[in-house]
């Protein structure tokens, strides 16, 4: 019976996320190549040789991985140092309450918060004006629709700084983190090594399989990059729609051709964080042993 | 536990059966062919008591208003419809009837739609449209298809196929405590960004693509060089020259012009808050709504500059697989009334231009008509209709947004 439930489990999570998933894929795939749409007039690969030529297509796919890699880079690392050196912070108190609201916010409601604070006319240039930091609020730097994606970074990385910060402390709290520091110490670790060679690699590859979903996520984020981006250089989710809901509707199998591509890279880096996952693992646990004969 | 999974499993099955039975096909509803073959009694009667699918623009809370407070009780009462209004334009339209196509769908979701001419272009190039209706309705004798700027749209003629709605101009809005003198023309513009730098742009969208195509139209020779279907060889004369002139332009825009707002909004809420000294409206009423609504400062003021704005008239479009192109036709015939079009183009409601040619109404409607309150913060539109020029076709328009991507924003 029990086996049975599986089964039936399992089917029902293929039908309802895997299959439409692939079939979407599929779909994706055939409108690229020209079989199916109703403008398409039969096989090409003409759509698919455009978006590999096209500089936009690789300098989205460079800008989605960066603004991905520094907005979670700084949001892990600060979640770490904070649980880390304060574990106990985000357990008891108001602190332990109010740490899951921004998880809340929509990304487009976080998206027209950084506008409003950040852009030439938002509060901050405002704030520096008053203060004579500035001459006048055009002088207030291009953070918002810039060139260096300052305030998309800026807003993924509030979005994922209270995220992390729970993940951690849950980790620290269930994942026997005291009792390792406890042995680390014990064995004459001082509180330093303890904190930096024992626990923050721990909590760090124990959730490695957590922050590459997360950077996909961020990768193909849309509300936030289409309000404070700049459209010379644009995120990958941005480039695609734009293709797909412009003026020109022969640039659609452009659209799903970009879509096709990033789908699979996404499910190749998504498959290939798990072995990594259970490697660091493994590795891990020898770190962890020469940490503690040292 | 086993309870626990079995209930899971339970759940996802019936989630499952639900998203199945919600895929299957629209049986039970009528698909009207013949509506054309019926007399107007027989339309109206046919549409009465049905429900009729409007996806139009809802971003401004004017026209929302006069949409959901005045058009949807007044066809409830008049002619026994309920107009179920859902939010999307342009390429929403079109993707929707596009996935409804290749999908192979008899009926579609959308009876009628909210469309312009980039939109007529694309979804008669799928097919997507029903037609021509529009002579069948009632109302279509006041109609002004005379106009070209009415009876043609992007220089296709509108065969029929789609009713004209509103009729309105491009302007630029300015904050006249700021700029006492704005630009009339390429060159004066150019002075003006040169001597106040980050305070003009244009949008990526619709406006901003109506002044790329006002410059070019200029640089080709002023109003009319380029009507008539799409020259590529005339785009590729004059194209380099507008590139190059905007090239001049950039960097002193705002931003420098490495970036440009996605739309008209962000544009207002800039020009609102004292970042731009300029915005632009494809609406020359909107600056009166702005004001009205507090939003603009009393010191904004609409004008077109002497090289001219695009004028052009938004429609009413029935899609090709309506299950309900009667209750269509009715609803169409209602907002093409002068009742209708009268309180549209009052300022406080919503400022659209009629469509109707005001003479050929009866004796009322056209004391009514010249009544209404004229505007403040904007030139009358017969000043504004000196300075019109037609929309060109589309293809200039899919031409001018791919290389203004490829020789403006891309290149720094």
């Amino acid at each position: 019976m029990q086996k049975t439930s599986t089964y039936i489990g399992l089917g029902l999570f293929l039908a309802l996320t895997a299959i439409p998933l692939l079939l979407g894929i599929g779909y994706a795939l055939l409108f690229s190549l020209g079989l199916t749409g109703i403008l398409s007039e039969g096989f090409t690969l003409e759509h698919w040789r455009a978006v590999l030529r096209s500089a936009a297509f690789w300098e989205s796919i460079v800008f989605s991985a960066y603004v991905a890699l520094v907005s979670i880079g700084m949001a892990v690392s600060l979640a770490l140092f904070v649980v880390v050196r304060r574990p106990h912070t985000f357990e008891k108190g108001p602190l332990s309450f109010f740490i899951y609201l921004p998880l809340a916010l929509p990304a487009i409601v976080m998206a027209f918060f950084i506008f409003q604070m950040m852009s030439k006319a938002g509060f901050l240039s405002r704030l520096a004006f008053q203060l004579g930091l500035t001459r006048s609020l055009g002088h207030f730097p291009d953070w918002v629709n810039g060139q260096y994606g300052i305030g998309i970074i800026t807003a993924h990385f509030l979005m994922a700084l209270p995220f992390f910060l729970i993940l951690y402390t849950q980790m620290y709290r269930h994942e026997g983190m005291r009792a390792l520091m406890q042995q680390a110490y014990t064995l004459g670790a001082t509180r330093r090594q303890a904190a930096w060679r024992v626990a923050a690699p721990a909590l760090f590859r124990r959730s490695f399989a957590t922050v590459v979903l997360y950077l996909l996520f961020v990768m193909g984020s849309y509300e936030i990059p289409l309000l404070l981006g700049s459209q010379s250089r644009q995120m990958v989710s941005v480039l695609t729609i734009q293709k797909l809901q412009r003026f020109n509707l022969d640039d659609i199998p452009q659209a799903y051709t970009i879509s096709v591509l990033y789908s699979m890279a996404v499910i190749v880096l998504a498959l290939s964080s798990l072995p990594a996952y259970k490697w660091s693992g493994r590795k891990l646990f020898n770190r962890s042993r020469t940490v503690l004969k040292e | 536990m086993k309870t626990g999974t079995n209930k899971a499993c339970c759940i996802l099955l019936l989630a499952l059966v639900g998203f199945l039975a919600g895929c299957r096909g629209d049986a039970g509803r009528e698909v009207t062919e013949d509506v054309l073959a019926l007399s107007w009694e027989q339309v109206e009667a046919s549409a009465r008591g049905t429900t009729v699918n409007l996806m139009m623009w809802p971003g401004d809370p004017l026209i929302n208003a006069y949409m959901q407070g005045y058009v949807r009780p007044a066809l409830k009462e008049q002619c026994g419809i309920e107009l179920a209004i859902a939010g999307g334009q342009g390429s929403i339209i079109v993707q929707n009837l596009m996935a409804e196509l290749q999908a192979g769908k008899a009926e579609s979701e959308l009876d009628l739609m909210w469309i312009n001419g980039e939109t007529f272009y694309q979804l008669r190039q799928i097919d997507a449209l029903f037609g021509p209706w529009t002579g069948r309705l009632p109302n279509a004798q006041y109609i002004d298809f005379d106009n070209p700027f009415i009876g043609i749209d992007f220089q296709q003629p509108v065969d029929g196929y789609e009713c004209p709605w509103g009729n309105v101009q491009m302007a630029f809005i300015y904050d006249s405590l700021k700029v006492p003198d704005p630009p009339e023309n390429r060159e004066e513009l150019f002075t003006f960004v040169q001597n106040n730098p980050g305070r003009f742009t244009i949008d990526n969208q619709f406006t901003g693509l109506a002044f790329l195509k006002a410059c070019l139209i200029d640089i080709a020779g002023g109003a009319g060089v380029l009507n008539g279907p799409f020259n590529e060889e005339k785009y590729l004369t004059y194209a380099p020259q507008l590139w190059a002139y905007i090239r001049q332009l950039k960097p002193y825009l705002w931003k420098e012009g490495r970036t440009f707002p996605e739309g008209v909004a962000p544009m207002h809420q800039m020009f609102a808050n004292g970042e731009l000294w300029f915005t632009m409206s494809y609406n020359d009423n909107e600056v009166d709504n702005k004001v009205l609504q507090g939003l603009f400062p009393e010191s904004a003021r609409a004008y077109a500059w002497e090289v001219g704005t695009i004028q052009n008239s938004h429609f009413l479009g029935i899609s090709r697989n309506s299950p309900n192109k009667a209750g269509a036709m009715v609803v169409s015939n209602f907002l093409a009334s002068p009742e209708a079009q009268y309180k549209k183009q009052d300022p406080a409601v919503w400022g659209d231009g009629t469509v109707l040619a005001v003479d050929k109404l009866p004796e009322e409607w056209q004391d009514k008509f010249r009544a209404l309150p004229s505007r403040r913060y904007a030139p009358t539109r017969a000043e504004m209709k000196e300075k019109a020029l037609m929309e060109l076709a589309p293809e200039y328009m899919i031409r001018l947004a791919e290389d203004f991507r490829k020789e403006i924003i891309q290149k720094n």
